[in-house]
């Protein structure tokens, strides 16, 4: 009798232990569980809806392409990017955004390409580096605005270590694995984002390429946040400016490109990434924010490193 | 009684143990399908410019494994899809793999020895997951994200996104612009011209 007992105890607990498993290995097989999001449903949902097309033998191929009634994609996922920008002077834009990209093909890159040619690529990070060292006071005023302590503070420690030990800025030893600190990408227009200001609206300045009202308060807070922009005379000044840029391209060559290559209507694709960056970029600044930690921005960080509801 | 229960034990770990590794599937999907492209590309039999074709035709294989391109293609239309014909909609997913194929295919076969980390799994609900990922260049990082949907038992991807851009999202500003002011069929020309441009 006892050895009965135990075998159904047993029996039970481990039917209870497997049941998970079982149940997700069953369920896309078998009939849908109520439980699943209506994603899930999609293959078995549109097999009862009476077909369009007349009834072939090879159904199960052909259903896939039938009319859908679950197409909004609501999940947390694609909410949370489904993101847009009023774009009223649309032609006016578009009009930059040719001109930007002529600049780019005709001048920027044959220039970057020839520079690339001759300077080797560990030079050129070490420029790019140095630039970047140079942006510190950007990077820490905007962190401090938002609020960001231990941010503002992990700048202050990168800036100090590349100055003395990354041979002015040259190199980058504070990202290594052993400081492991991080360039914080904090700026002004993002700074007013992480406070709630919306973008506005979309503009295409020329050179600078995709901004927004907002975000233009970056071009301009960093006139006066950037050492070299008090450079005089002016054409050493830009010219310091637009050798940055050349190195810069020199290290990303190929990425417009596949950006362009791979829209349909490339004018709209780079809108649209520049919003979701933004957007993401604002997102995930909040979530640092000693103020906004607890509210919003922290809600969608919550919501990606949880799995359960 | 002694050796039943080390035997009841004994299971009773074999079934704890057995919930969290299902979990970790998608995971291990991404990471063995990107191992398998690492291994077509670092092939050395396929060295030569000869064998572009048959690398392309492997990866191909690969990519029709790995990415679930009808959730893809019906993300990016939503409401749209119901718009097309039958015949319009299958034309349109062959289309757009196409026009996939013809953008990155450059790209991957450019590949040299980035190193790709794959660093977390989040479960965002039973049947849908997102992997993190980065390509480390000597002057960069790549931050890649797979989202993933559970489907007939096996993990596929439905969406990218790079340098939190979500392809899926990217796409479907655009078609939602096109085929506000035009019809399927012209979406589908734009489509066609594009897979045989150059």
């Amino acid at each position: 009798m006892k050895v009965y007992i135990s075998w159904i105890v047993l029996f039970l607990i481990l039917s209870a232990g497997s049941a998970p498993g079982l149940c997700l290995a069953a369920r896309p097989i078998g009939a849908p569980a109520d439980a699943l999001s209506p994603q899930s449903v999609l293959p078995a949902r549109t097999s009862d809806i009476p077909a369009t097309s007349p009834k072939k033998p090879d159904n199960a191929i052909q259903d896939e392409y039938n009319d859908d009634k679950n197409l909004d994609y609501d999940d947390e996922l694609s909410k949370e990017e489904r993101i847009t920008i009023a774009d009223p002077i649309e032609p006016f834009n578009r009009a930059m955004h040719q001109f930007n990209d002529k600049l780019y093909f005709w001048a920027l890159k044959p220039v970057a390409q020839g520079y690339k040619m001759v300077v080797p690529e560990p030079a050129r990070i070490s420029v790019k580096n140095f630039f970047s060292n140079l942006k510190f006071p950007a990077r820490f005023v905007s962190c401090l605005l938002q609020s960001d302590f231990a941010g503002a503070a992990t700048e202050t420690g990168r800036f100090t270590i590349n100055t003395v030990w990354g041979i002015g800025g040259l190199m980058d030893p504070a990202a290594g694995k052993e400081l492991d600190l991080q360039k914080q990408d904090a700026d002004l227009g993002q700074t007013l984002g992480v406070y709630g200001v919306g973008h506005g609206f979309y503009i295409v300045w020329p050179v600078y390429g995709p901004s927004s009202p907002r975000d233009s308060v970056t071009i301009i807070g960093d006139q006066f946040l950037y050492p070299p922009s008090y450079i005089y005379p002016w054409y050493i000044n830009r010219g310091v400016w637009a050798y940055e840029k050349i190195n810069h391209a020199s290290l990303r060559i190929g990425d417009y490109e596949s950006l362009i290559g791979a829209a349909i209507d490339p004018y709209v694709s780079i809108r649209d990434a520049y919003i979701q960056y933004r957007m993401k970029e604002v997102k995930a600044r909040q979530a640092r924010s000693v103020l906004f930690k607890n509210t919003g921005g922290d809600q969608t960080a919550k919501g990606l490193s949880q799995p359960e509801k | 009684m002694q050796k039943r229960f080390t035997v009841f034990f004994g299971l009773l770990i074999i079934f704890i143990l057995s919930v969290p590794v299902y979990a970790g599937a998608p995971m291990t999907v991404v990471e063995t399908t990107v191992n398998r492209v690492l291994d077509v590309l670092r092939d050395p039999s396929l060295k030569s410019p000869a064998a572009k074709e048959t690398k392309t035709e492997k990866l191909r294989v690969i990519y029709k494994d790995m990415f679930d391109e009808m959730e893809f293609s019906k993300r990016t239309l939503t409401r749209n899809w119901n718009k097309f014909t039958p015949a319009q909609r299958k034309e349109f997913v062959d289309l757009f793999e196409r026009v996939m194929e013809k953008t990155y295919i450059d790209k991957i076969l450019d590949y040299s020895s980035e190193k790709i980390v794959f660093y977390k799994e989040t479960m965002v609900s039973e049947n849908q997951a997102e992997i993190q990922s980065k390509i480390i260049t000597s002057s960069k990082e790549i931050p890649i994200f797979y989202r993933m949907i559970l489907k007939d038992g096996k993990w596929k991807v439905y969406d990218v996104v790079v340098e939190n851009v979500s392809l899926v999202q990217n796409y479907r500003t655009q078609f939602n612009e096109i085929l506000a002011g035009n019809t399927p069929e012209q979406l589908l020309e734009i489509l066609r011209k594009k897979v045989k441009a150059h």
